[in-house]
């Protein structure tokens, strides 16, 4: 037993010094230039977070930024007392930048606080943190909800009944994207939203709700949707429903692959089309919170941290997209992006929920194969 | 629940320290646990342990730690509270919203945090406690009319809470030595320790341990239960108070995320659900253990897609870390087992002797000629009782709905729309139904939906042929996960709850792993017709359900599982001795419920055409419930297949009703809650 006990221990003491054999000179170096960063997720599992996460993996691993950073990814779930307790265990454990998808625009302030206090870099895409502080990257909401809103009264000629399907109840994003667009409906008298549901930014929400409305009004008394997502959903239940493809509502709504292929012509020739995941002329505005958000984050922490100055707010610009300027990619690179593609062959983004804004004029490192896989484009 | 019961041991009276040892063995163990998580963390971690560490770790815990004792409180006399996290954001909003920069206001708003907390609680209580209505019912409502009135008060987040009040709460009691929330929590547990020595902690063990004899001893039973929702009550308002003070400002969404590692942190801390055996202080270790995860991931350096599953396996480690002894479910399997080998090598096995009959003989039943047999009612009065409520919800709803859009109860087509949004619910209903009765509860449902349904639409990729092999191998793995639910409940007597809830986590895990956090696959024509075509005038899913909804009459009424099923929700023990294989029949429910919500999985994707990530989130506390609402006893034993459709119907056209409106989100909540707190009303036990 003792001889058993006793070669273990050598054997991990032998483990041990190898490892450290190994590891050491490598250490020793990427401590002179690696910045530790960390990256704080709240939930995971949707199709926004993963993408969203694909790309900054994606940034991390880009040969520009590779030799700079250490980035560990850490997830918290959907409960703001872990993230609380995640980021205070990141700054106890040496973070020198941390990333964060905030849960709660508020809830963070405090450890938030406490982290800058000790000259943490810490920085929020997407959502934001309000504690002064901290740096976010995200899209101006009201600005959101205002432009389509414009879209589709002008779409509708300022008159008809509309369906609103909203995002999470609750949230900041939610409030003031639909207040900014009641705003707009709010001046055109004969403008009526006959129906509102939360559609929880799902599609599969969408469609649930949206079926439960019209159980009890049909799409004859209907003549337009804002929806912040599901467009993609709403079309296919017209096509189900019989309405003819010239014949659909107009929607303003998410920026997802499935409805910026619809927006195509009908006839326009796209590889591995699928039921209603086809081209078919939809009259739409499609917007989006986009994915890189987080990996611009993630650039603009290194800058910071090497010295260079980065804006408190970064706004991006709100990408928009209409049935006129959706433009197919054939491969989905930066440069073919630059040059004003935003649509993806279906054959390679098979999942029609998948968001299609990924392009940033700031962000060349990261394009089509970074959001499907967390794969970096070459360096230049 | 039924699995601990059934493997309980009583433990001896007396002075001494083994006895006394023996007693508290849940908490010390889980405090053992806790203590070698905080080890590790902290050996792995560079740098010694600072008193910063010190006073954030005992801070980050406290809200959750708060809130899980007054949980427990509830839980001890054998209810369930799901208000509290809806009770915990209202006090925010309220703090956040109304104090002022002077100490008067910060003072006043402290005391009304409490206040809030036991006013919902008292609500909770007199309904629970004098109207005999089930506990979950009336805290689903209270949860839903809470968040509706959170919402009013507060669209998104904001607010301020004044600093004196934060560093109160989260500063330091004394600086550098000791952080002001491990007094709090201290002071917390000698509340706790207070009540528990008290007549009235007394009586929340006798409740919940049997209630019946509690009230022939001549306890009060339904004022221990009142007093038990409005202590839980004033624990929230101080966990309110105290995520307040963390958090420095309001946010209405912050107790959604709350519910389920409240209920983890209690039955971590050795509380059994069911009542009447743990206590507090167990929870407030299972509140920090679940929050040192977090430490441990980040140290371990978990990567994401993985962070779910690891969470998920050190809660089961947590828990088989107390149950592994001589007296745990597995080696009274084994000794069992063993015991029934060695007997069939001596021959002694019943079974083998046929000649004997292993059954009393009774004499041949004569037909009594007692007049006029029973009528059909009288003999189901009871059944019906408990059913017809949600059904006459139903009929009155349907009404509304006729009255508000005029073209309602003479339009088939609502009704097809309205079977058809049922129909989740209503194959959910079967296997959560199926849990419940048995006193367990499947909270596994979401993922299990969601990686079915993107296992199964990435094997089909549109095309016919493969749904045929697809779709009976996506059933079969949910079986199978089902299956190893009851597993672990079973041989190693996990609380049904913790295996699930791990259980969900894992497989969030696999299903991020499995699309790569992009799923690509999606339905064929056929599965796409199944939710969307028309056969026979009707959506062909109507007719699926019509078969479905037999079926699971006949299984749960008239089979031998069936009949099962009830035997053992009623006591574990009793159906023990009465030869019904308990563990093979918990296993079998487990698979049931996952074969159900692999069907669920599989019929979202036809309806949506593709399967999402995140798409079973939706299911969860619904699928609760409907089964609730439709009569079933949460603690088991009792309930009707019919009347849970009843519930998914009624739930499913009131929300149908309001979805059809533009009323504020805020507003729905209130309305939901109240119509199903009033439907159910009448399903309290007017006898006793």
């Amino acid at each position: 037993m003792t001889r058993i006990r006793n070669s273990i221990a050598a054997a991990c003491l032998g483990l041990l010094a190898t490892g450290a054999a190994v590891s050491a000179p490598g250490d020793a170096a990427a401590q002179d230039k690696k910045h530790k960063i960390f990256l704080s997720m709240s939930y995971i599992g949707n199709d926004w977070q993963a993408e969203a996460s694909n790309m900054i993996k994606a940034m991390a691993a880009h040969p520009d930024m590779a030799g700079k950073v250490d980035l560990q990814v850490q997830v918290s779930g959907p409960n703001a007392q872990k993230q609380i307790q995640q980021i205070n265990s990141m700054v106890q454990a040496g973070a020198e930048a941390i990333v964060v998808y905030p849960i709660s625009p508020t809830a963070l302030n405090q450890v938030v606080k406490n982290a800058c206090g000790k000259g943490v870099v810490v920085i929020a895409y997407d959502a934001e943190i309000s504690e002064p502080c901290a740096y976010n990257v995200s899209i101006d909401q009201e600005e959101a909800g205002r432009v389509t809103a414009e879209w589709l009264a002008e779409k509708m000629n300022g008159k008809g009944n509309i369906i609103a399907i909203t995002g999470v109840p609750g949230t900041s994003v939610d409030t003031l994207r639909t207040k900014a667009a009641k705003a707009v409906f709010s001046k055109h008298p004969d403008m009526k939203i006959v129906a509102e549901a939360p559609g929880m930014w799902s599609q599969a929400v969408a469609r649930t709700e949206l079926s439960k409305i019209l159980a009890t009004q049909g799409w004859d008394r209907i003549d337009g949707l804002w929806m912040q997502v599901g467009c993609f959903t709403a079309n296919q239940m017209q096509l189900e429903a019989g309405i003819p493809e010239d014949k659909l509502k107009p929607c303003a709504g998410e920026g997802s692959n499935g409805g910026r292929v619809q927006m195509l012509p009908a006839g326009t020739a796209v590889e591995g089309a699928n039921g209603a995941y086809k081209p078919m002329g939809a009259p739409r505005i499609s917007y989006a919170s986009p994915p890189y958000s987080g990996a611009l984050a993630l650039k603009l922490a290194v800058k910071k941290l090497e010295g260079g100055e980065i804006a408190r707010n970064t706004v991006l610009p709100l990408p928009v997209v209409t049935s006129e300027t959706a433009k197919l990619c054939a491969e989905g690179t930066w440069t073919e992006m630059a040059n004003g593609c935003n649509v993806f062959q279906p054959s390679i983004v098979s999942n029609p929920g998948w968001f299609a804004s990924i392009f940033s004029a700031e962000t060349p490192e990261v394009a089509l194969q970074a959001a499907l896989v967390g794969q970096p484009e070459a360096k230049k | 629940m039924s699995a601990q019961t059934l493997h309980h041991t009583p433990t001896r009276r007396g002075g001494g320290i083994g006895p006394a040892l023996t007693r508290h063995r849940g908490i010390l163990i889980a405090l053992a646990v806790f203590i070698a998580l905080f080890l590790t963390v902290d050996l792995i971690s560079p740098g010694p342990f600072s008193y910063f560490e010190f006073s954030f770790m005992s801070g980050g815990g406290a809200t959750l730690a708060l809130a899980a004792m007054g949980q427990t409180v509830v839980v001890l006399t054998g209810g369930f509270d799901l208000s509290a996290g809806a009770v915990i954001a209202l006090v925010n909003v309220v703090l956040g919203n109304g104090m002022g920069p002077d100490i008067t206001s910060q003072i006043l708003f402290g005391f009304v945090a409490l206040g809030i907390g036991a006013a919902v609680g008292a609500v909770n209580g007199f309904l629970v406690a004098y109207l005999r209505m089930q506990p979950i019912v009336v805290t689903l409502s209270t949860m839903f009319i809470v968040q509706g009135i959170t919402l009013l008060l507060m669209d998104k987040p904001g607010g301020a809470i004044a600093p004196e009040f934060m560093s109160f709460f989260v500063g330091d009691a004394i600086p550098g030595v000791l952080p002001a929330p491990v007094v709090w929590i201290a002071v917390a547990a000698l509340v706790w320790t207070l009540i528990k020595s008290s007549r009235f902690g007394v009586g929340l063990y006798a409740v919940g341990g049997d209630e019946e004899a509690a009230r022939a001893a001549g306890l009060a039973t339904a004022w221990v239960k009142f007093r038990a929702y409005v202590v839980a009550g004033l624990f929230y308002g101080a966990a309110g108070a105290f995520i307040s003070a963390q958090t420095g400002s309001a946010d209405p969404l912050v107790g959604r995320s709350m519910l389920l590692p409240i209920f983890a942190a209690v039955a971590l801390g050795g509380t059994v659900l069911g009542g009447g055996r743990g206590g507090a202080i167990g929870s407030i270790i299972g509140a920090y253990t679940l929050m040192i995860a977090v430490n441990i991931l980040l140290v371990l350096n978990v990567s994401a897609y993985y962070s779910s599953v690891a969470e998920g396996t050190i809660i089961i480690l947590a828990v088989l870390a107390g149950s592994l002894n001589r007296h745990s479910p597995l080696a009274t399997y084994i000794r069992l087992g063993l015991l029934k080998l060695r007997a069939r090598s001596n021959g002694t096995l019943a079974r083998a002797h046929p000649g004997t009959p292993n059954r009393p003989l009774l004499p041949k039943a004569r037909k009594m000629d007692m007049g006029v047999p029973a009528s059909w009612l009288a003999r189901h009065r009871d059944t019906l009782r408990f059913m017809v409520p949600a059904w006459i919800g139903l009929v009155l709803v349907l009404g509304v709905t006729h009255l508000v859009y005029g073209n309602t109860l003479t339009n088939p087509g609502y009704f097809n729309s309205l079977i058809v949004l049922s129909s989740f619910l209503i194959i959910l209903a079967l296997g959560q139904g199926a849990a419940i009765l048995t006193g367990g509860l499947d909270l596994s449902v979401p993922w299990m939906i969601t990686l079915v349904g993107i296992v199964v639409a990435g094997l089909v990729r549109g095309a016919d042929d493969a749904v045929l092999w697809a779709v009976p191998l996506g059933l079969a793995l949910g079986t199978g996960l089902g299956a190893l639910n009851g597993v672990g409940i079973v041989l190693f007597g996990l609380p049904p709850i913790v295996m699930t809830l791990a259980m969900n986590g894992i497989l969030q895990g696999a299903a991020l792993v499995y699309s790569g956090g992009t799923p690509d696959g999606f339905a064929s024509p056929a599965m796409r017709w199944v939710m969307t075509g028309h056969l026979l005038g009707v959506t062909p899913a109507v007719w699926l359900v019509g078969v479905f909804v037999i079926a699971a009459v006949v299984l749960l009424g008239r089979t031998t599982f069936g009949r099962r099923i009830y035997a053992v929700g009623n006591s574990p023990t009793v159906a023990r001795l009465s030869g019904v294989g308990v563990g093979g029949t918990l296993i079998g429910v487990y698979a049931l419920s996952g074969f159900c919500a692999a069907l669920v999985g599989i019929l979202l994707a036809c309806f949506s055409g593709q399967a999402s990530l995140g798409m079973g989130d939706e299911y969860l506390l619904p699928s609760i419930a409907v089964v609730v609402v439709g009569g079933a006893l949460i603690t088991g034993g009792r309930g009707h297949y019919l009347g849970m459709l009843g519930g998914v119907l009624l739930l499913m056209a009131l929300s149908t009703l309001l979805a059809g409106t533009t009323l504020p989100s805020s507003v729905r909540d209130i309305i939901f809650g109240a119509v199903v707190l009033g439907a159910v009303l009448a399903l309290r036990e007017r006898s006793h």
